[in-house]
């Protein structure tokens, strides 16, 4: 017992490291894990309500940019809208947004967001009060941005798409080709279309967009253009190299995207494998 | 003493509230922003026992990783700093350096380079390789803890110099 003891007392300062560096591995570890719930993170009251401050300051720096970036956007929007009105009747435009689209969407604001580390978050400043839920797509007025992940009533954190454990369904605009989209963790405007058949017509300057297969984006949304394309695996799949419309350093007003009818297409996903 | 403790409470906040508000939003060249929170490990005053330090370290890497949302890099990478401070410490100063009772602010500015070296390659080197987490990603690890490592060094020095200037007078 004594012996026990004076071991204890001598290596105190050892065990103690130990302890500490053991508690501060295991959340490591935790926040590199995709969909397992993690105790370190940015959406607490405190931390959220800081990042907020800290954006709101920092806003001031970059109103013109902002203002900038979101006028074209809505002048784009107000021409899409221009030729859907044609085949309305009268003046009911309003009916663009009616049931027939099963898709909410939640304007938000980027507070916080990284792109440096292999496993990138980005914090928004909506939350569960507001309707946000795990699982649903971010985009922003360029391309995607990532998947909701955790949220309190007042933050959320989303998933950035330059996460290593992401992978979005993805699709060449004008064929029906699809693969699945990743990032390889070096260069922020830059991701992979991997598992695409050797038989795709793919060539430089084609556009990639989300697939129809996606249920956390509707499909047709943009997320980068084709610069590489090279066959793997002994020439049986191409390994295509996706230039991002997104510049993912410089995100500031994004959209939640709710898919009404996500829960419905999952469970017919999943039938075959339940029985 | 009491003197002593508020300095450090001083300090800890400070350094807190400059890395968030300031120096994590620097992006310079697009991902470099200088850490300047590891001050506060090496400026604690030098003491026989080493617990307390340990913990103080442990909650400051905690606490920006519930910012930075990092896990516990900065938590391990600030831990394995305060455990080996007394390492670098006498590596700098030489074997007697407790019985001299320094305090670190106030040695010449050559030594606190040396020791500010030594600390920044510790603990940017645990930080990155837990951020990045990838042994295929190696090279990238590196060009992030030396580039970020040389940022860190030099906003340092120029806070450490500031700082003496005041201290002195």
């Amino acid at each position: 017992m004594q012996q026990i003891f004076n071991f204890l007392i001598k290596y105190r300062n050892l065990l103690l490291y130990l302890f500490l560096m053991v508690i501060a591995v295991t959340f490591t570890i935790q926040s590199h894990d995709y969909h397992r719930s993690t105790t370190i993170h940015s959406t607490g009251k405190i931390t959220g309500g800081i990042l907020s401050t800290r954006n709101g300051v920092y806003d001031y720096f970059d109103l013109i940019n902002h203002n900038k970036k979101l006028s074209e956007e809505n002048a784009s929007l107000r021409m899409r809208l221009l030729e859907i009105g044609d085949t309305l009747l009268g003046k009911e435009t309003t009916l663009t947004f009616t049931d027939s689209i099963p898709y909410n969407i939640f304007p938000a604001r980027v507070i916080k967001n990284d792109f440096y580390k292999s496993d990138n978050y980005i914090t928004i400043d909506i939350g569960a009060n507001q309707g946000i839920q795990p699982d649903m797509g971010v985009i922003s007025t360029s391309g995607i941005v990532g998947v909701t992940d955790r949220s309190n009533e007042k933050f959320s954190r989303v998933i950035s798409i330059l996460n290593s454990q992401i992978s979005l369904n993805a699709q060449i605009k004008g064929t029906s080709t699809i693969g699945s989209l990743k990032w390889d963790g070096y260069d922020p405007y830059v991701m992979s279309l991997e598992d695409v058949p050797r038989l795709a017509q793919v060539k430089k300057g084609d556009t990639i967009i989300t697939g129809k297969q996606s249920t956390l984006f509707p499909s047709d949304i943009l997320i980068g253009e084709v610069q590489d394309a090279k066959l793997v695996e002994n020439g049986s799949r191409y390994k295509i190299t996706v230039r991002l419309f997104n510049d993912m350093t410089d995100l500031d007003h994004i959209y939640v995207i709710k898919n009404r009818d996500q829960k419905a297409i999952q469970e017919i996903d999943t039938l075959g494998t339940n029985e | 003493m009491n003197k002593d403790l508020l300095t450090n409470i001083v300090r800890f906040i400070g350094l807190l509230f400059f890395q968030i508000f300031l120096f994590d939003q620097i992006n310079f060249l697009g991902f470099i922003n200088p850490m300047v929170y590891l001050l506060f490990i090496i400026l604690y005053p030098i003491e026989n026992k080493r617990w307390d330090i340990m913990l103080i370290s442990f909650l400051l890497g905690i606490i920006l990783d519930t910012f930075q949302d990092t896990g516990g890099a900065h938590a391990a990478a600030c831990v394995t700093l305060a455990f080996t401070r007394p390492i670098w410490l006498r590596l700098v100063y030489g074997e007697s350096y407790k019985m001299k009772n320094i305090k670190v602010l106030k040695t010449s500015m050559d030594r606190l380079l040396l020791l500010l070296l030594f600390c920044i390659i510790v603990h940017h080197v645990i930080f990155f390789s837990l951020v990045i987490f990838n042994g295929s990603q190696i090279l990238y690890t590196l060009k992030l803890t030396l580039s970020i490592g040389a940022a860190t060094l030099v906003v340092n020095c120029i806070i450490l110099a500031l700082f003496k200037s005041r201290v002195k007078s």
